[in-house]
């Protein structure tokens, strides 16, 4: 044990390099978590570059006998589903729908409400303190999958004549009711996403403010927005980081899951969970195991990915937390 | 109980009131402002205005939000829940118990054995830190974690039950064998975060003084894991309990889907999509109830175990 405990005392007395280098270089020591890394940077350009990468139209059906239901063969790497798809074409079009989301979910709840609520209240304490950390309480205390499937299943039912209006008067086309459908996920799972990563800000932060650095800094005259971004976000972030890709998978699990239920992402659109959704079932997966394998094989890599790198940054930046 | 803990615990149990009505308040709203309601669904084919206006005067749905929330609110303070429009005007207590009876005790099972696999695991993986036994054990259970529950199940059920046999898939009862599968299904994915949680913790115990003092005066190793390392390590997992109940949740409602369980996460899915107005609210508030409870339990009982958090807690 000795020798752990001056491992990491060393790491933290050394002088030079900055704290982001050291951590950099930390998280490139750990092969497992590169190995984590390059498989979500892989998944998100497959979802970005959707269109270059897959090989067939995602949505072009072949409903004769011989093309349709078809296991892995050269052609269909993947094999194809009931309407004669290229589940390949498809599983990469799922990527693109989960880039959309969880890059949507980072920003507004991780970032704007994760990341700005929890400095907020850290850094300026008192009822705004109370009310944001009381929000979040009762947001917390609600089964969250029920309440999210409750209100998806609530405005799905509206959207038809939206859908129809945005079709009509705006660029969107054809990509409409698809653009509805991921609003409404995305806005079901930002006010619970937020919770987490604020709390874990916050109380950072309220660490941070104590600081002589901080002090001197107020002393001084410095405004509150540079108090706040040049003194406090820079300790802050290492944290924010573990909290988001500690909370990655959920989120991303999400969309995942209300899609499955028939309640996120509809048909054509594609998008893991109705890709699952196709192939599950006991009697489908003896008759088609490539239905729900070539699906369930990328996603779970996917999820499995940000797991272990959220494990590996715990472990790098929690020591160095107690060390201070 | 000490004298600061007393004046928390009321606090927190206050607390809960208006959060309660807060919660009931937004999801009574959202249910009444959404398009489509109990009564389109009960009618289907038969639709006809004036039958459809007779019985949303019956039911009270004619009336402005206000009205019906406070009529809502006056019989739920004499303990009625409402009646199911689902389930031909059976009231909701008759509805919900008998499933919530069946839910509890699968989610009590998978809870008991999602501590009795991650803890060993844990208290594993700590002794074995700095070999490459430790992150593989812990990689394991992530990798375990990662498969979403309604990927597993399909997966499962035709390995245990087409291809081995070993199990049916009929329901037949809390007390049968064949609730093996889903229990297990349920428990499986929580077992990393609890883990994840001992290892941290039992690392941070085996640098105390006690532990040094322990294996300095000669003490067999295994007494030194055992007494002095795990059972001081065990405290702080309480927490956790609360941090496993949303997750057991959310898995038991594909369980009870996929495997014919007369549950109540099944039970809420249908209400909310059909939707039943006064099941849902029901079942919104027992399960925000039963959440809250939960933190309330762990926060109390965590300031009676550790005196180091009694301050904290005066505080609020």
């Amino acid at each position: 044990m000795q020798d752990v405990a001056l491992l990491e005392f060393e790491s933290v007395v050394r002088p030079g390099a900055s704290p982001w280098r050291r951590f950099l270089r930390d998280l490139l020591r750990r092969k497992v978590a590169v190995v984590a890394l390059a498989y979500i940077l892989l998944f998100y350009a497959v979802g970005a570059f959707a269109p270059l990468v897959a090989p067939y139209d995602p949505n072009a059906q072949n409903l004769s006998v011989e093309s349709r239901l078809q296991g892995p063969s050269w052609e269909h790497l993947l094999g194809t589903d009931s309407l004669g798809r290229d589940i390949l074409s498809r599983v990469v079009y799922a990527a693109r729908t989960t880039l959309l989301f969880t890059v949507a979910v980072l920003v507004t709840g991780g970032l704007v409400l994760g990341l700005g609520l929890g400095l907020l209240a850290g850094y300026r304490g008192g009822w705004v303190d109370t009310l944001i950390m009381r929000v979040g309480e009762v947001l917390a205390g609600i089964p969250t999958l029920f309440l999210m499937i409750a209100i998806a299943a609530a405005f799905r039912t509206r959207i038809d004549d939206a859908a129809y209006w945005l079709r009509q008067n705006t660029f969107l086309g054809q990509d409409a009711k698809a653009f509805l459908d991921f609003v409404i996920i995305v806005g079901v799972t930002v006010p619970f996403a937020w919770v987490g990563t604020a709390r874990i800000v916050r109380s950072q932060a309220l660490a941070i403010r104590e600081m002589e650095y901080v002090l001197a800094a107020e002393a001084l005259g410095a405004s509150v927005w540079r108090i706040v971004t040049r003194h406090i976000l820079p300790g802050v972030l290492p944290l924010f980081l573990v909290g988001v890709s500690g909370g990655m998978a959920a989120i991303a699990g999400v969309e995942v899951s209300l899609s499955f239920l028939g309640l996120g992402v509809d048909p054509p659109t594609a998008s893991f969970g109705t890709l699952i959704g196709d192939g599950a079932g006991v009697r489908t997966f003896q008759a088609y195991p490539h239905l729900l394998l070539s699906a369930a094989v990328p996603v779970v890599l996917f999820f499995f990915a940000w797991n272990l790198l959220g494990d590996a940054l715990v472990d790098i930046l929690e020591p160095r937390m107690q060390a201070r | 109980m000490p004298p600061g803990l007393s004046a928390y615990l009321i606090r927190r149990l206050l607390w809960t009131i208006p959060v309660l009505f807060a919660i009931s308040f937004i999801v009574f709203t959202i249910l009444r402002l959404a398009p489509g309601d109990p009564v389109d669904t009960l009618l289907g084919q038969r639709y006809t205005e004036e039958t459809a206006a007779r019985l949303r005067a019956k039911y009270g749905y004619d009336r402005p939000l206000l009205v019906q929330y406070g009529k809502y609110l006056s019989n739920l303070m004499r303990g009625d829940l409402g009646v199911s429009t689902r389930h031909a005007d059976f009231t909701v207590s008759e509805v919900i118990w008998p499933k919530i009876k069946v839910s509890s005790q699968l989610g009590a099972m998978a809870l008991v054995i999602t501590f009795a696999i991650g803890i060993p695991v844990g208290v594993y993986a700590a002794l074995a830190r700095g070999t490459p036994l430790d992150p593989l054990t812990i990689g394991f259970w992530l990798a375990i974690d990662a498969v979403p529950v309604f990927v597993a199940i399909p997966i499962l059920q035709w390995v245990l039950a087409v291809k081995l046999g070993w199990v049916r898939l009929a329901w037949e009862g809390v007390w049968s064998p064949n609730i093996i599968l889903p229990v297990l299904i349920m428990s499986l994915p929580g077992v990393a975060g609890v883990a994840r949680f001992t290892r941290a913790s039992v690392i941070s115990v085996m640098s105390e003084d006690y532990v040094r003092t322990a294996r300095a005066k000669g003490l067999p190793e295994r007494l030194v894991v055992w007494r002095h390392i795990a059972r001081n390590a065990m405290l702080p997992l309480i927490t956790v309990i609360g941090l496993s109940l949303p997750g057991i949740a959310g898995g038991a409602l594909f369980v009870e889907l996929y495997f014919g369980i007369p549950g109540i996460a099944r039970e809420a899915l249908e209400a909310v999509l059909a939707p039943d107005f006064d099941v849902v609210l029901a079942l919104v508030l027992f399960g925000s109830l039963l959440f809250v409870l939960a933190n309330i339990l762990v926060d109390v009982s965590y300031a009676i175990i550790d005196p180091r958090v009694r301050v904290q807690a005066q505080r609020g």
